[in-house]
Parts: structure tokens; C-alpha cells; sequence
């Protein structure tokens, strides 16, 4: 049944803006407007603090974990406009390598699948987006977007590899060529795809259904399923879900999953891609699944960072 | 945690000194305490020392004491003592009554040194006479002024040397020294007993008074009638006095209560409420006063006398002295000042601390020279920075990209030079004489100047608002105009270039970090601010494959904006809050607790400055404090600003089972088996639907339904309503619950009932795809397969190592070196044309219960659950799983070989080089360079033309070249 099975007390002496497990779930990160991020060991309901990283010169926003298979990498964004990539070598955490290649706040940093290899999208209040490659001998490629976002970009998310149709006419015996893309959503209200064609990245599809500051994005993984699925959330509070049954990826549909009545700051879709979680300025979670009819529902309440997540027994539906 | 919330600098205790009134010298340097026994000397270098003491005999306390404000007199302080003042010199550490001044016939309530002349001082009393008194002449008072009432206060005006003001009850009246019959003017300011009353430091018609009916009002004497502003408190006010720095304004309340905070800060700019609290005295003020500032010296202090018999002496760091500058009319422009270095706001301030606290003169080099003579009429008081664009220019802080200012004080001018990308801009700036004294700079731009000409108008234009704005306050420009010149073309640039100019708008950014770090301090929750998102205070994740991590706000952090209003969206708005612009208080009811935590100035650390994210949150949090716990000094509280991050075991609420992951089993030799272990490990997990599938497979996968090879026998089970279609239905159910795990594993146990013809350990090949590959595949020959083979791949000899495929050969033509790729036996194969197998071909794909046409589509079920698996640590299982992959996850990448060019020696592809654009190599026997097809020796690296090659090893073992290398037994083939 759903239990806590850990309370982990970080000890930051400020306020907590993200905190991430990595790919086994062995591990937490967590970042705060101390200005540091920590990582704990968290098997077996211990909490070890096994590093506090310290580099950033500013509150750190957001952090995430690379794939294992690169080694234990961890990526943090600030508002000192850098992007730090921290790595563990023989047990000790060190910078691997700092991006200042952003003018303003670096507002959000997402790994890419890792049939891409080691690369790292970066969205900034500067309204760029930048995409850092790892080439090998502690060299990183930098491609950035200008001006994806105007006025500022909020937050960015890969799509999974296995993404449908590119699979198609792949010549056999040869590594499939996926394309990469990811979602970005900004101060434009927009959210904005984004596909690599030829090394450059080109604006593929622009998604309005918002009507203010779009703070979060989240490409929802897949399970082989034709369908692609985006979640995006607002400070207008609405949370939208996109989906997009074509092929060729052009032919976007938003449902709205709810409306809150503040901003919502995050979204997260668990492994098989069916579970949202959502949280935002009233300081709750909610998780919410689509039920076979295709309806959304919320099938928790997290609340007041006291309770744990309960089943509500009565799913309340959804405006739609 | 206290000192994080106030800005005390130093607390001395003199628990005996009993001391009634103190004042601190215009060096500086001490302070004294009056005492009735004793007069203390403080030494504000050291406060901590043991204080010099001055015996005094009288039955009376001191009322008041006050240092000569001139430098020349510095030594002289005035004290009065009931009807008396006593007039001591301190001079190495010893002190002494040199004169008296009697004449007053009862008390003295107030005595104020002039400003101008540094032997006059004015003595008010109870006796209805205010005396003027020449130190040189100490008979009588050079000046009599008859008010009738009895006075409580008086003091000279600070620019103009005639004037002063006394306070009678509630009234205040304005002398003229020289007429000294009567009044220049009455204002009846109060309606109760002014307790304060201080001149405007550099207006010379504007005072404040402070009284017992709870305000503070603020008069220009030309307009009796009506106050300028008021202040409201809820107590009434001891005293409120001018701040050195401009704008501010230091008031001590009566306070109701013991311990109730009294001395706060405020900007005459905005009374609605205080910009900061000095917190730490447990009673009354008794007296506070400036120390003047030390020459270099950004901060301020203050010096404070409580009847807690301490003495405390506080920070004011331009930090806080920017708070009071802070004008909401003015939010953008001042915004975009305030985002410099704090060097730059103590240098636009300066000239108001040298008005403020000696008389201001007009020319600033004079006054310049008075500091250095002393004594003369004005400027004595200050130790500090005289204002001179000397100064300025080298206060100025313009470490910005691409901007380059030359400076010429001389000439009181400079020149901006700006790059931008393609564009240049070179302007000309001139100060007037009277500069910043309500004297703004004149802008010109002149060649080779290449912005267009509109643009030109609007920079100017806006160059003009700003330094008027700044000038108007006699205040420095300079570094204001230049910021704006730049953010000024900075977004005109963006917008005429696009986004693929980057490299100018990299302004700051790119620098070194520690050079960017006290700017990003400076401007958190300021205008730059605006487009950054507010910070997320609560979240949540779902990480690894069962855990969901969530953090939210502790819960004794609250908003303070009303629950209705929503959170706002950027980060700028935190600087609202926090100056105080959006939460107006109210004295007494709210912010005397609140107002700890509120005004916790950024003046301690760099890190505090930062934390203000949290600010937001906290000020309702501390009235949540007081409300449960009355009375706890909270300031030492440790404030718990981070929550607990939780994390929580969600799996039951996904499709997929980590049990399940562990026990289905997948026995390609024994499908049936399979099926009811997995239907019953289903079971086991409470999974009934998932049990009835495992059943219905395992019906499905039963010999008796398994399809004959022959096409012509029967119908394959698969085409039955029951067959594929079943499965297809079950497939999509499983879909649409995101249950990959089910999938996966249905789609394996199928695959491996009917595994496809070519072995499922090779690529699976649609048919319609198949039939594009053999040309295609001819041109791009596999050199995975032979190099894996061969083994023998150290190609590190020194001429040519390679296995070169010519394009346009056929595979016939493959030699006995190198191998053929399996691929071509399969697609050659596969290449049929007898229909017999292509109708074979079909049966095959219609007996299998899983569509051909999706096995894409199922492997990436596969590969999906593999990856699940995979987090589970079923490194095994995910193996597996994947094993029924038709696409195998990670293609071998096997051996490439490379080619060095026998000429240059660099890396070449193909029979050319790259670099020297020469034929990359020669055949060992004929020399002469090989276009065509050709064959080297693994081990030695040498070959040559196939032809060549062949003919010689029918005959030889060892290598053409003479290497001794036994290629035919090295390449073994």
C-alpha cells in the first residue's frame, strides 16, 4: 500500500526548490536557496549525507540525475545563471564541468534519454535554451537556442527515445536513429517542441492553451504505445494534457486535466507514464490518472507536507 | 541568529553609570555619558575599555550634554545641570569644568551647539527665556529671546546661521537671532507637548517635530498651517531626527511596555512603514546619536543610550541606507540603480551626508579646503567624504563588457565608448560646476557614433530623465546614465539583430564568477528579476520506478499575502514584499514583532541577502510565534526554512509489480509451463485479470494449436477469432493501463511460441522492408562481421592497415581474407523469386499469433520493461526479456579499421587522403598505388591489389613486403 518510507530532514538552511532520486532510486538530491545541493544515501530508509555540493553563488532551482550508465552524474541549475555538473569519483563529488553560457537564471536542466549519450538541456530566463554534449575528454558541446522562449524559459523536458513512428523505416542491423526532441515552456505561455534535424535544432510545434507563465513541462515516458503525451502546468493554474497520435508528431490535442486555484509549479509522470503528480503554490500534491475512458481523476491528496499520499475514496472528476 | 535579524555592532554595559544624557564628539572618536556622580568617557575605538571618568558634584542630573560640533572645539562639550551649564574640555584623557554659563533662573530643558559658529551655543529653559551664549564672553548671554512659554526644545537651523526653533508645549517658534523682540514665526504644530524637534539637514525651511499625541509631523515654516506629512504612531514619540544619509528618518517612541522595541528607521519617502528596527535595548532610548563617518567608510553608525545601561553602537550599512532611499514613484529607474554594487549608492549618497551633518556650502572645492583648515565656519562636524567629481569618477563602478569610460575631472567630463556587435557608440559627457547639486550633465554623441538618429533621440532622452532624477537629490549620475545606456541598447540590439548576435548581450555573465557573484547578490528580488519564474517551494517526483519524492513548505511557514491571492508568478515581486511596499503595517498592532524579521536588512553576510526568497513566508510565521509564545526571544530561535523531503512507496498505484518482475519466468523450451507459473505468480500478487490471461496463453500456446509448416493443411489458429484477434484485444487493454509489464511478457511468451523463420537471434526483417535492402546493402558492405572474426586487429604497423571494400565490387568478389557478411547470405536468401517460397514466406506470417506488422511496436514493450527491469537491479530477467527482442538493444559495434595515408601519415577514409589528396596506399608487389580492390594482412598491415596478393600467397606463407610476417598463418583464414 502507499507508505512513507522515508523522511529525509536535509538540513538546508534555506528553502527546498527540488529533490530527485536517481535511476535506481537509491539516492536523493536535493537543492535549496542555501545555495547547495546535497545528496543523501536513502536505502533502506537511512538518510546518509553523502556530499554537499557547493558552487553555486545563488539559490539552486533545479537538479537532475544523469543515467547510470555515465556514472554517477548530477546537473544543477541557479540563479547565478550557471549550470553545474557535478560528478562522483572514486566516493567524492566534484565539478565536472560549469556552464556560464546563460545571462540570466537557469531555471530548469533535463537529461536527455541516454541513447543520446551525455546531453543536458538548460532553459534560462534569458529566454534561451542550451544543449550541452558530452564528447568525451571532459570536452562539452554547446548548442544553444536563442531566443526559444521570449521574455524567459521556464522549464524544459526530453521525449523518450522510443518515440513512435521514427522507428519506422529505420534500415535494419544499424542503431535506430531516433530523433531527439524535447518540450520547453516559457513566459510566452507557450510550450514549445523542439527536434534536431541535420545538428540544429529547429522549433517543430507550438502548443497555446495557456494564458499565463508556463512553469513546467513534462514528456510523459513511454511504454511503446504510438501515442506521445506532454503535461504542461500554469501559474493560470490549469494543467493541460497533450496528446498526439500521429506519426509524424504534428497534430497536437489538450485536455485539461484541472484547474487550481494557484499556480502550478511542477509535474511529474511515474515510470509508465499513466500516474501524474502535481504540485504548485498551494502547497499540496495531487496525483491524478486517466482512466480507461480516458478521463482524468485525482486519486490522492498530499497535503500541508504532513500527510502521506491517501487514496481519496470518493475520485472526484475532473472539469472537462 | 539575533545578530542575522539586527544590525548591533557593540554592546557595552556600564551597569553604575546611571547616566541620564550622552553625546558623541564630531571626530567620532568618544562619547559621553553624564552621569550624576560621574561624567563617563567612552572611547568608541575600543567601547569595551574601561570608560574615563569626569567627577562631577551636584545633586542634580545632567539634561543635557552635546559635543561641539567643530572640528576646532572638538575637545569642548556643553553639559547642563538644572539652572547651570558646565563647559568642559577634554584633553588626553582628562576632562575638566573649564566655564559655566549661568543665567537661566530655573532648568535647562535644551542646549544646541550653532552650527556656523563654533563658540555660540543656545540654551532653552523652563524660565520662558532661550539665551545665546558667545563661550568667550561667559557673564551673560550675548542674546536674549523672551518666548514667554517655557521651551523644551531648541535648535539652530543647519543652513542658515541665523535661524533656530524652539518648542513650547505644542507650538514652535522660528527666531531670527538677530531679532531677537520677537518670533519670526509660530507654528502651531502639536496639540500635546513636543517632545523632538530636528532641522532638516539640507532644506533650510523644513524641520520635524515629535510629540506626546503619537506623530511625527513634518513642516516647512513658510506654510505654518499645514504639515508637510505625518507620521502615525500608536505611541507617542520621544524623538525623531534626521539621518545623515538621505531620506531617512530615526524615531524613539515612549514605550507602553518594558522591552517593547522603540528606535526604528524609516524613509521620509514612504511612512507607511519602517525600513528597519533596531532591536537589542531592553528600555528606553535615552539618547541616540550619529557617530560621523570615517573617511572611506560606507557605513554609518549609531550610537544608543538606554536606560538598560548600555551602550550600543549599530551598523548602517548602504544597504540599509538604500532602503531609504527606496521610492516607489520611481521603481524602474531606481530598480535599475540599485542593482549596482553598493559603492555606487554610498557614492550617490555622500553629498547628503556632508549636508547633512556639517552646513552645506555651494562650492564644493572650498569645502574641500575647509576640511583640511578646520575651524572655519563650516564642515567641521564632518569627518567625511567631500562630494567632488573627482570622486565620483573614482567611486564609479563600470566594470561592464564593452563599455569603456574615460574620465577627465579635470575638464569635468568624460567619454562613453560602447560596442555593441556591429554597432558603436561614443558619447560625451560634461558635468556643470554645480554638478550633482540640482545640475544635471549635458549628453552628446559624437563620432564615429553608428546607432541611427532615432535612436539617438530616444538615448538621450532617456540619459536626460535619469540624471535629472538622480541630480534632483544631489545625487551622482554618472554610473546610472551609463548602466542605462547600456540595457539601452542592449534590448534595441536584440531586437534589430535577433537571436544570432549573441555575443554582445553576453554582457556579465561571461565573466568570472567571483566577479559576477556581488552583482547576482544585489539584485536578487529586483527589477531584473521580473522575467525569472518565483521560486517553487513545493514539489513532487516520481523517481525510480515506485517512489514518488515530495517536498513542500514546513508548515509553520505561511504566506503573507491572503490565501485568495494567488502566488506570484516572478521573482521580482519578492522585493515588493520585502521593502515593505505591499504588507503597509501598522505601529504597535503588527510590526513590533513582525518588523524583526521583516527588516532583517541584508547587512550581515552576503548569504542573508540572499535568502530573501523566504522572507515572503516568514513574516507571518513570526506573529504565529508571538501568538503561541509570548514573549520568547524568538531571534535565537533557530527557523526551520527547509521542510522535510518525504518519500513514499506509490507502486501498488502502478500497473506494473516489482514481484511480478521477479518471478515470471520465460522458458522458451517449455511455453506451458510458462504460462501457468506466471498465471500463478499473477495470482499470488493479486492480479486475477493478469492470471486469466496467463491461462488464456497458455491454452493459446497449446502443440495441439500449433500450426503446421505445410500452408496448405489447415488454417493456423492464429487467423481464428480466438487467435490473433484475441490477443490484439488483450494487448490493447493492457495498453490503455500502461501495464508494460503484461505486455512485454506477452508479447515474449509469443514470440518464443513461434519464433521467426531467420532465428530470432538475428534481425527480424518485415517483408516489405526486406525487399529495399539487397542493392542497398551491396554499396555499404559490413565490416562488422569479418573484423570481429578475424581477431587479429593490432593495426598498429607502420605503413597500411586496413580492409578497404571497393565500392562498386560485388560480394562474388569477397577473397579469402576477409569474410562475407552473413547479411548477405540472408538477404540473398531472402531475395527469391520462386513463388512457392514466397507463398511459405506468407503462411509464416499468418500462423503467428502476434502481428508481424507491430513487432516494432512490441519490442519497444520489451525494451520498455527491460528498462523497468532494469531499476529493479533484474539485470537477468531484463535479459531475458530483451533476448525476445527482434531488434537487439545495443548493435555490436565490433573493430573499424582505419587507414593511415603511407604519405602523410594522417588518418584517411577512402583510397584518397584527405590531406595530401595522394592515393592513401600502395600494393606491396607492384608499388603502385591501389584504386581497386585490395587486401591487407591483419597483423602486419601490409597488402596490396587482391589480384597481386592472391597470386602470391598460392605460392608464398610470408609477407610480400619482407616483414617476416606470416600473414596466411596470422589471418586465419
Amino acid at each position: 500500500m502507499v507508505s512513507v518510507i522515508n523522511t529525509v530532514d536535509t538540513s538546508h538552511e534555506d528553502m527546498i526548490h527540488d529533490a530527485q532520486m536517481d535511476y535506481y532510486g537509491t539516492r536523493l538530491a536535493t537543492c535549496s536557496s542555501d545555495r547547495t545541493v546535497k545528496i543523501f544515501d536513502v536505502r533502506n530508509g537511512g538518510q546518509i549525507l553523502v556530499a554537499d555540493l557547493r558552487g553555486h553563488e545563488g539559490p539552486v532551482w533545479q537538479v537532475a540525475w544523469a543515467h547510470p550508465m555515465f556514472g554517477n552524474i548530477l546537473a544543477s541549475c541557479s540563479y547565478d545563471r550557471k549550470v553545474i555538473i557535478w560528478k562522483e569519483e572514486n566516493g567524492a563529488w566534484d565539478k565536472m564541468y560549469e556552464y556560464t553560457g546563460h545571462e540570466s537564471s537557469v531555471n530548469s536542466v533535463c537529461w536527455g534519454p541516454y541513447d543520446f549519450g551525455l546531453i543536458l538541456a538548460c532553459g534560462s530566463s534569458d529566454g534561451a535554451i542550451s544543449l550541452l554534449t558530452f564528447t568525451g575528454d571532459q570536452q562539452w558541446d554547446v548548442k544553444k537556442i536563442s531566443n526559444a522562449h521570449t521574455i524567459g524559459c521556464n522549464a524544459v523536458s526530453w521525449a523518450p527515445a522510443v518515440v513512435p513512428g521514427s522507428l519506422i523505416d529505420q534500415p535494419s542491423g544499424q542503431k535506430p536513429n531516433y530523433v531527439k526532441r524535447f518540450v520547453s515552456g516559457g513566459c510566452d505561455n507557450l510550450v514549445k517542441l523542439w527536434k534536431e534535424e541535420d545538428g540544429q535544432w529547429k522549433e517543430d510545434q507550438k502548443l497555446e492553451a495557456h494564458s499565463d507563465w508556463v512553469r513546467d513541462v513534462g514528456w510523459a515516458p513511454s511504454i511503446g504505445l504510438p501515442t506521445s503525451t506532454i503535461a504542461s502546468c500554469s501559474q493560470d493554474g490549469r494543467v493541460f494534457i497533450w496528446t498526439c497520435d500521429d506519426p509524424a508528431g504534428n497534430t497536437w490535442t489538450a485536455k485539461l486535466l484541472h484547474k487550481f486555484n494557484d499556480v502550478v509549479w511542477h509535474v511529474s509522470w511515474s515510470i509508465t507514464g499513466n500516474i501524474l503528480a502535481v504540485s504548485g503554490g498551494d502547497n499540496k500534491v495531487t496525483l491524478w490518472k486517466e482512466s480507461m475512458d480516458g478521463q482524468w481523476a485525482c486519486i490522492s491528496d498530499v497535503s500541508k507536507g504532513q500527510g502521506a499520499v491517501s487514496t481519496i475514496t470518493d475520485t472526484q472528476q475532473n472539469e472537462q | 541568529m539575533a545578530a542575522r535579524w539586527s544590525s548591533e555592532n557593540v554592546v557595552v554595559e556600564f551597569r553604575d553609570a546611571q547616566a541620564t544624557a550622552m553625546s558623541v564628539d564630531c571626530l567620532g572618536s568618544h562619547a559621553v555619558l553624564s552621569g550624576r556622580r560621574f561624567l563617563y568617557m567612552v572611547n568608541l575605538e575600543a567601547p569595551s575599555e574601561p570608560p574615563r571618568k569626569i567627577g562631577r558634584q551636584s545633586k542634580w542630573d545632567v539634561g543635557t550634554v552635546q559635543w561641539n560640533p567643530h572640528k576646532s572645539e572638538s575637545h569642548v562639550f556643553a553639559a547642563s545641570s538644572n539652572q547651570r551649564v558646565d563647559l568642559y574640555s577634554w584633553r588626553e584623557g582628562c576632562g575638566e569644568v573649564h566655564t559655566s554659563l549661568q543665567g537661566h533662573t530655573r532648568v535647562i530643558s535644551d542646549l544646541d551647539w550653532s552650527w556656523f559658529e563654533p563658540e555660540f551655543l543656545v540654551t532653552s529653559s523652563v524660565d520662558t527665556y532661550i539665551y545665546i551664549w558667545d563661550t568667550r564672553d561667559t557673564r551673560k548671554p550675548t542674546v536674549a529671546l523672551s518666548a514667554v512659554a517655557g521651551a523644551s526644545q531648541v535648535k539652530w537651523n543647519r543652513k542658515n546661521q541665523y535661524l533656530l526653533a524652539s518648542s513650547h508645549d505644542g507650538d514652535v517658534r522660528i527666531w531670527d537671532k538677530r531679532k531677537p523682540n520677537t518670533a519670526a514665526e509660530y507654528v502651531a504644530a502639536h496639540l500635546s507637548k513636543i517632545h523632538g524637534l530636528d532641522w532638516h539637514p539640507d532644506n533650510e525651511f523644513i524641520f520635524a517635530t515629535s510629540s506626546q499625541d503619537n506623530s511625527v509631523r513634518f513642516w516647512d515654516f513658510r506654510q505654518p498651517r499645514k504639515y508637510l506629512n505625518i507620521l502615525s504612531c500608536q505611541v507617542p514619540v520621544w524623538k525623531a531626527r534626521y539621518t545623515p544619509f538621505s531620506n531617512g528618518l530615526v524615531t524613539v517612541m515612549v514605550p507602553q511596555l518594558r522591552r517593547e522595541n522603540s528606535l526604528l528607521l524609516w524613509s521620509t519617502l514612504d511612512l507607511n512603514s519602517p525600513v528597519h528596527a533596531f532591536v537589542g535595548h531592553d528600555d528606553v532610548v535615552l539618547e541616540f546619536r550619529w557617530r560621523p563617518q570615517k573617511e572611506g567608510s560606507k557605513d554609518y553608525q549609531l550610537v544608543t543610550w538606554s536606560r538598560d545601561q548600555t551602550l550600543r553602537i549599530w551598523r548602517v550599512d548602504p544597504q540599509l541606507q538604500k532602503l531609504c532611499v527606496s521610492d516607489v514613484v520611481e521603481d524602474l529607474m531606481e530598480r535599475m540603480s540599485l542593482t549596482v554594487e553598493s559603492e555606487k549608492s554610498l557614492s550617490s549618497q555622500e553629498p547628503e551626508s556632508q549636508h547633512s551633518v556639517g552646513p552645506a556650502s555651494d562650492n564644493l572645492q572650498d569645502q574641500d579646503g575647509s576640511l583640511i583648515s578646520g575651524g572655519r565656519q563650516d564642515s567641521a562636524v564632518c569627518s567625511g567624504l567631500p562630494q567632488t567629481l573627482q570622486q565620483e569618477f573614482s567611486l564609479v563602478n563600470l566594470q561592464i563588457r564593452n563599455v569603456n569610460v574615460e574620465m577627465d575631472a579635470v575638464n569635468r567630463s568624460c567619454v562613453v565608448s560602447a560596442h555593441f556587435g556591429s554597432h558603436q557608440v561614443h558619447l560625451v559627457v560634461k558635468f556643470p560646476a554645480q554638478y550633482p547639486n540640482n545640475a544635471a550633465p549635458t549628453f552628446q554623441f559624437v563620432s564615429p557614433t553608428t546607432i541611427p538618429s532615432a535612436m539617438k533621440t530616444k538615448i538621450q532622452k532617456i540619459l536626460t530623465d535619469t540624471s535629472l532624477q538622480k541630480v534632483k537629490r544631489n545625487q551622482n549620475c554618472l554610473e546610472p546614465c551609463v548602466r542605462q545606456l547600456v540595457s539601452c541598447l542592449e534590448s534595441d540590439m536584440t531586437q534589430e539583430d535577433g537571436p544570432a548576435s549573441g555575443p554582445f548581450v553576453l554582457s556579465n555573465p561571461v565573466t568570472p564568477a567571483l566577479q559576477a557573484f556581488p552583482r547576482v547578490t544585489n539584485t536578487y528580488g529586483s527589477y531584473q528579476d521580473a522575467n525569472i519564474p518565483f521560486p517553487r517551494t513545493s514539489g513532487a517526483r516520481f523517481c525510480g520506478t515506485g517512489c514518488l519524492v515530495y517536498f513542500t513548505r514546513p508548515i509553520t511557514m505561511h504566506r503573507s499575502a491572503p490565501p485568495t491571492e494567488p502566488t506570484p508568478r516572478s521573482l521580482s515581486a519578492l522585493s515588493a514584499y520585502h521593502s515593505g511596499v505591499l504588507t503597509p503595517m501598522k505601529m504597535r498592532s503588527e510590526s513590533q514583532n513582525t518588523l524583526r524579521l521583516y527588516s532583517g536588512s541584508p547587512t550581515r553576510s552576503d548569504k542573508d541577502t540572499v535568502s530573501i526568497s523566504s522572507f515572503y513566508y516568514k513574516e507571518r510565521k513570526s506573529r504565529r510565534f508571538k501568538t503561541k509564545r509570548e514573549g520568547t526571544d524568538y531571534g535565537n530561535r533557530p527557523i526551520k526554512l527547509a521542510g522535510k523531503v518525504i518519500i513514499q512507496e506509490i507502486s501498488c498505484l502502478l500497473p506494473v509489480h516489482k514481484a511480478l518482475g521477479e518471478s515470471y519466468i520465460l522458458n522458451v523450451n517449455d511455453i506451458q509451463e510458462t504460462c501457468q507459473k506466471n498465471a500463478a505468480a499473477a495470482l499470488a500478487v493479486g492480479r486475477r485479470d493478469v492470471a486469466k490471461v496467463w491461462a488464456l496463453a497458455s491454452a493459446a500456446t497449446n502443440q495441439d494449436l500449433s500450426p503446421d509448416s505445410d500452408p496448405d493443411t489447415e488454417t493456423p489458429w492464429a487467423r481464428h477469432p480466438f487467435g490473433r484477434h484475441l490477443l490484439e484485444t488483450l494487448l490493447d487493454h493492457y495498453s490503455q493501463m500502461s501495464d508494460v509489464q503484461t505486455l512485454a511478457m506477452l508479447c515474449s511468451v509469443f514470440r518464443a511460441q513461434a519464433p521467426p523463420p531467420d532465428s530470432y537471434s538475428l534481425y527480424g526483417h518485415h517483408p516489405s522492408r526486406s525487399s529495399m535492402f539487397p542493392p542497398h546493402h551491396s554499396r555499404y558492405p559490413s565490416y562488422t562481421s569479418s573484423s570481429v572474426t578475424s581477431g587479429s586487429c593490432s593495426s598498429t604497423s607502420d605503413s597500411i592497415t586496413t580492409t578497404t571494400w571497393n565500392a562498386g565490387r560485388d560480394s562474388e568478389h569477397a577473397n579469402p581474407w576477409g569474410e562475407s557478411s552473413p547479411d548477405d547470405y540472408r538477404y540473398g536468401n531472402q531475395g527469391y523469386s520462386d513463388p512457392r517460397e514466397r507463398e511459405r514466406e506468407q503462411h509464416d506470417m499468418n500462423k503467428r499469433l502476434l502481428d508481424p506488422a507491430n513487432t516494432l511496436q512490441f519490442d519497444d514493450f520489451k525494451k520498455c520493461y527491460g528498462e523497468i527491469l532494469y531499476r529493479w537491479g533484474l539485470r537477468e530477467k531484463k535479459a531475458d526479456v530483451l533476448k525476445f527482442a527482434s531488434c537487439p538493444p545495443e548493435p555490436h559495434k565490433g573493430i573499424e579499421f582505419g587507414v593511415y595515408c603511407c604519405h602523410c601519415r594522417s588518418q584517411a577514409r577512402g583510397t584518397q587522403c584527405a590531406v595530401c589528396k595522394r592515393l592513401t596506399f600502395q600494393c606491396a608487389i607492384c608499388h603502385v598505388a591501389v584504386r581497386g580492390s585490395s587486401n591487407f594482412c591483419l597483423s602486419c598491415g601490409h597488402g596490396g591489389h587482391t589480384s597481386h596478393m592472391m597470386d602470391w600467397f598460392r605460392r608464398q606463407d610470408e609477407c610480400p613486403a619482407g616483414c617476416g610476417c606470416h600473414c596466411l598463418l596470422q589471418s586465419t583464414f
